[in-house]
């Protein structure tokens, strides 16, 4: 019942999905049609089911959802594994970005049985049979698991995410003591995989202003920083109805980090400076 | 290869229901339901500071079986509103992020406001007159 750590799996069985029809806020051409099955190969033991989301830019199809097969006495223990197994055994043109393959780069950021993780650091004998695999939530797809990332990474630009501040005197470093070093910690390990913002609600709904969890605690990291002389400057450009009050503290990218960090309390941090520099 | 329209990858007709958003959803419910309620106690009030028979048949339908659930169903939307109310305070205050409190806290407003509710009701029924 209580979750410690985010990558604990969901328990409850009761609700795998909200009751909604599954075609709910979603445009005809982004409805998912029923796919096609890749059986096991003959005599394989330990067979587990991977329902992959799947879309072809290239033919008229709408998106489908095929169920793989696939034997995991032959295959390596991460569901990055099997994806990759998949792709070079099974069906090669199944599509999915991946780099470093062990939670560092956040390439591999996907849905995986209903909430957003990197597929490196999931272990297929954590996942409930079949596995579902979509795309990170709310993105334009360009193929298969791959979602156009532009806009978010356009949000991530527009919170200018530099340090601000006047040049140096020549003779020294800009210092910075261990105690205002360790304000940052919780924030700068964010890798940007976006798996928070593609499970905010409040980004689904309004994703085009809404800055989004991953964003904000960049904002965050930002503001925190002793270093940076911009933080009036900051907090008037994040001081909006949208950028950051569509913030509901739903906690849904708490829960999802990946990296363990906590985007939903450096927003309220946020939200306290605002509350109180009007005094 | 054709320009074509990109389709939307699924959010909420696929993401799983977790505490986390479970509340949130409920807590808006709550507070429309909380609306609706309310501009009904205010025609109740109205009508019984105006006397006649208009009162009687609103007063009647709302003690109709039917009435009575959707009264049990208003006192449940004000306590849980409220309890997670007080919860979002806290969070105003930067106070019970971390991810155990956050189930915590939110497994004791469940508990809290169908304990009210239902206290509530068992004094309310207990009262003379109300059968």
């Amino acid at each position: 019942m209580i979750i410690r750590r985010s990558e604990e799996q969901p328990r409850w069985t009761l609700l795998r999905r909200f009751p909604v029809p599954r075609g709910f806020h979603a445009a005809s051409r982004s409805r998912v049609q029923a796919g096609r099955e890749w059986p096991a190969p003959e005599g394989a033991g330990n067979v587990k089911r991977m329902q992959v989301y799947r879309y072809d830019p290239e033919g008229d199809e709408r998106p489908r959802v095929d169920t793989f097969h696939v034997d995991l006495d032959e295959c390596g223990p991460m569901l990055l594994d099997a994806l990759i197994k998949i792709k070079n055994q099974i069906d090669p043109t199944l599509t999915f970005r991946r780099s470093c393959r062990e939670g560092v780069c956040g390439s591999c950021a996907m849905n995986i049985n209903g909430t957003n993780w990197l597929a490196c650091t999931r272990a297929l004998d954590e996942l409930d049979d079949p596995v579902t695999v979509y795309p990170l939530n709310n993105l334009d797809v360009i193929k298969d698991l791959v979602g156009d990332q532009s806009h978010a990474f356009a949000q991530y630009a527009a919170i200018r995410p530099w340090l601000r501040a006047s040049p140096p005197p020549k003779d020294r470093e800009r210092l910075q003591s261990p105690e205002q070093r360790r304000e940052l910690d919780g924030y700068y390990e964010c890798i940007l995989c976006f798996c928070c913002t593609s499970g905010c609600p409040s980004h689904w709904w309004n994703g085009d202003r809404f800055l989004g969890p991953a964003v904000l605690l960049q904002a965050w990291r930002w503001l925190a920083d002793s270093r940076d002389e911009a933080t009036g400057e900051r907090l008037d450009e994040l001081e909006d109805p949208f950028r950051l009050y569509r913030c509901h503290t739903i906690l849904n990218c708490t829960r999802t980090c990946p990296k363990g960090l906590n985007p939903g309390k450096a927003i309220a941090e946020i939200k306290r400076k605002l509350l109180e520099r009007q005094g | 290869m054709t320009e074509r329209t990109r389709p939307r990858s699924p959010h909420v007709q696929i993401y799983r229901p977790q505490l986390t958003s479970v509340l949130s959803f409920t807590h808006r419910l709550s507070g429309i339901a909380l609306s609706v309620g309310g501009v009904i106690l205010v025609v109740w009030l109205l009508l019984a500071a105006a006397g006649g028979s208009a009162f009687g048949g609103l007063n009647a339908a709302l003690g109709s079986w039917f009435g009575r659930l959707l009264l049990f169903l208003w006192t449940f939307a004000l306590f849980f509103h409220l309890c997670n109310g007080i919860r979002h305070l806290f969070w105003d205050a930067v106070l019970g992020f971390e991810l155990a409190n956050i189930y915590r806290s939110g497994w004791l407003v469940v508990v809290a406001s169908t304990v009210l509710t239902v206290l509530t009701w068992v004094i309310a029924m207990s009262m003379p007159g109300v059968a």
